[in-house]
């Protein structure tokens, strides 16, 4: 399905900075209808056949340009409990991109070009938010040890504690990227999403941007889940635990007790340039801003500028030099 | 090629600042030089020579060069300057003065007779100059000595941390050719002489081009950007009210010990000491000061 324009039968997107549905042809707001395909891999407007694959949700014609949702992967076990909107428009994630890159030193000249940039696109990400409750039970011994002089003697005292903690930790809504597609490390960099951004899923704002559905079930991915958590709990443990030279742990067990499991989707711009046969891919958190990805190194820029920055380098050692021996 | 200038644009205002800064420096010194200084007084002195190339190291050509080179700085320091090369060795000369010498003094003892000889000085005999022997001859221990000596006003404003790098900037610089070391002498003879004399950096020109290559490269692997972003979730971004809760907590002491040990006082420091600088007096009585070079 695709939204229409009552007024002017254009596409109607969601618009990040208006937080309305828009019309780009009309700009006219919260004047869209739906209208149903025939068949999920044909566009309603055009009736071009959709390019979309196993997990996509929604995507763009690439004949006519429109936004279509693929209902089917949003409805039934698909619906999402939540969606975070995005709250980062392309011009303003371009606009950060080219911020976060501009001053690298070796990224090759077409990087960044306005040509390359229109191929960006935002993507409404799976993801299972996982709640757990926690309790860490820890029990050993420490030691502190405390050193001082007198005269030419050196003291060294050490002292044995039995150290006890139980914590109650509350996690609330970790993430995990459900998408096979989506590198795990990137989308784990990508965070935080601000929960409080949350909304009930509504498949409008799906409009504008492409989609998947989870492809990696909620049961299967627990395990990052789970790991995310550890993690954080040992942090939190061993916060508590300062001031002891050496611990030896007795007992140590975290009791991991997941309390709900949600389906969201989660906003990302992505862009990928193509850079002498790899394939550099970028994300801008489509909530937050955050830009990542590597600086594609361009080797004749790399040697230019090293080279340059010698010689610069070399002749005000050099000039020094000349100056203290004649002060 | 506009962007690749802008992004050097503050290493081309520094490169500009430095030279700037060498200018007047070097302007400063000839000023300095003209206007401090005035005619060479000394009538006595036995000759006109300031280039004894007893080695024979230097070609016709060379030597006149350093001879006009000279003439130049003499006016501009105040100071006569002198040149001299051997190569043969100096033991029977020294012991033939000295009961017990060793082999790096041997060239002071020459250098300094051999300026008392000529009446060396600008103001007047045995007055302000200085003079550089350089002995290509290997004694008993192997080695091949220079001397540098300064009398008058050079002897005051010598200390031996100067000499010691004009000695080794001279013989830097005469692994070229021995005219170029020579060259370097008499020049920084003439900085020393109307400069303050505050810091002499002592740094070869291929370890400046090390140390500059390590920079590059450093400033190439930084950039590079090997990190796609860092982290931007802590421990507590997931925990509801930013803390764990804590529900027992107990730090129960146990017992303590106390070890001690005695500490072994370290007697004495080492030190290590450069030779040179020293001020003595020569065989003819004259005041000298003074500091060797050997490779």
């Amino acid at each position: 399905m695709i939204y229409k324009c009552k007024n002017c039968g254009g596409n109607t997107v969601y618009h990040p900075d208006k937080k309305k549905m828009y019309c780009p042809h009309c700009e006219g707001t919260d004047s869209e209808e739906e209208v149903k395909a025939s068949s999920i891999t044909e566009c309603a407007n055009c009736g071009a056949p959709l390019e979309v694959s196993r997990y996509t949700s929604a995507c763009r014609c690439e004949h006519c340009g429109c936004y279509a949702i693929l209902e089917e992967r949003v409805e039934g076990e698909y619906t999402p409990h939540l969606i975070l909107p995005f709250q980062i428009s392309k011009e303003k994630a371009v606009e950060l991109l080219r911020k976060e890159f501009q001053s690298r030193y070796f990224t090759p000249a077409t990087f960044l070009s306005t040509a390359t940039l229109e191929g960006m696109e935002g993507i409404y990400v799976p993801f299972f938010l996982y709640d757990y409750v926690g309790t860490f039970d820890y029990a050993g011994t420490g030691t502190k040890v405390r050193s001082w002089r007198r005269g030419n003697t050196e003291y060294v005292e050490t002292s044995w504690f039995r150290v006890e903690r139980n914590l109650e930790i509350d996690f609330d809504r970790i993430p995990v990227d459900a998408s096979i597609d989506m590198n795990d490390a990137m989308m784990d960099l990508l965070e935080p999403y601000d929960p409080g951004a949350l909304e009930s899923f509504q498949k409008k704002y799906m409009s504008g941007f492409e989609g998947e559905r989870y492809s990696e079930g909620m049961m299967s991915l627990e395990r990052r889940a789970l790991e995310k958590a550890r993690r954080d709990a040992e942090e939190l443990l061993r916060e508590t635990l300062s001031g002891y030279t050496a611990l030896h742990a007795d007992r140590k067990h975290l009791n991991l007790d997941r309390q709900k499991a949600e389906y969201a989707l989660l906003p990302v711009w992505v862009y990928y340039y193509n850079w002498h046969g790899q394939k550099y891919a970028y994300y801008v958190n489509g909530q937050s801003g955050k830009v990542l990805g590597k600086t594609p190194v361009s080797k004749g820029k790399m040697l230019a500028y090293g080279g340059t920055l010698w010689g610069f380098l070399f002749l005000a050692m050099l000039l020094a030099k000349m100056i203290l021996e004649v002060l | 090629m506009r962007g690749f200038f802008r992004r050097f644009k503050v290493w081309l205002i520094i490169l500009g600042i430095l030279a700037g800064i060498w200018f007047i420096i070097s302007g400063l010194h000839s000023a300095i030089g003209t206007l401090k200084n005035g005619s060479r007084q000394n009538t006595e002195c036995t000759t006109k020579e300031r280039v004894f190339d007893q080695a024979g190291i230097l070609t016709e050509k060379e030597e006149e060069k350093l001879r006009k080179l000279i003439a130049k700085r003499e006016r501009q320091t105040g100071c006569d300057i002198v040149l001299v090369t051997l190569n043969e060795s100096l033991k029977e000369y020294a012991y033939a003065q000295k009961e017990y010498i060793t082999e790096d003094k041997y060239v002071m003892l020459y250098a300094d007779d051999f300026y008392d000889e000529h009446m060396f000085g600008y103001d007047e005999p045995y007055g302000d100059g200085v003079l550089l022997l350089d002995n290509l001859y290997r004694e008993d221990d192997g080695w091949a000595y220079s001397w540098l000596c300064t009398t008058g006003k050079a002897e005051g404003k010598y200390s031996g941390r100067m000499i010691d790098h004009l000695l080794e900037k001279s013989y830097r610089f005469s692994l070229i050719s021995p005219y170029y070391g020579y060259k370097a002498y008499i020049n920084q003879f003439y900085h020393d002489m109307n400069g303050f004399g505050l810091v002499n950096a002592n740094f070869s020109v291929p370890l400046l081009l090390v140390l500059s290559l390590a920079a590059a490269i450093g400033f190439v692997v930084i950039n590079r950007g090997g990190k796609a972003g860092g982290r931007t979730t802590d421990a507590r971004t997931y925990v509801k009210g930013k803390k764990a809760k804590i529900n027992h907590r107990e730090d129960q002491f146990i017992r303590k010990a106390v070890a001690q040990h005695r500490i072994q006082s370290s007697s004495g420091g080492s030190g290590s000491s450069r030779g040179g600088g020293g001020h003595h007096i020569s065989g003819g009585g004259r005041s000298h000061g003074g500091g060797g070079h050997r490779h």
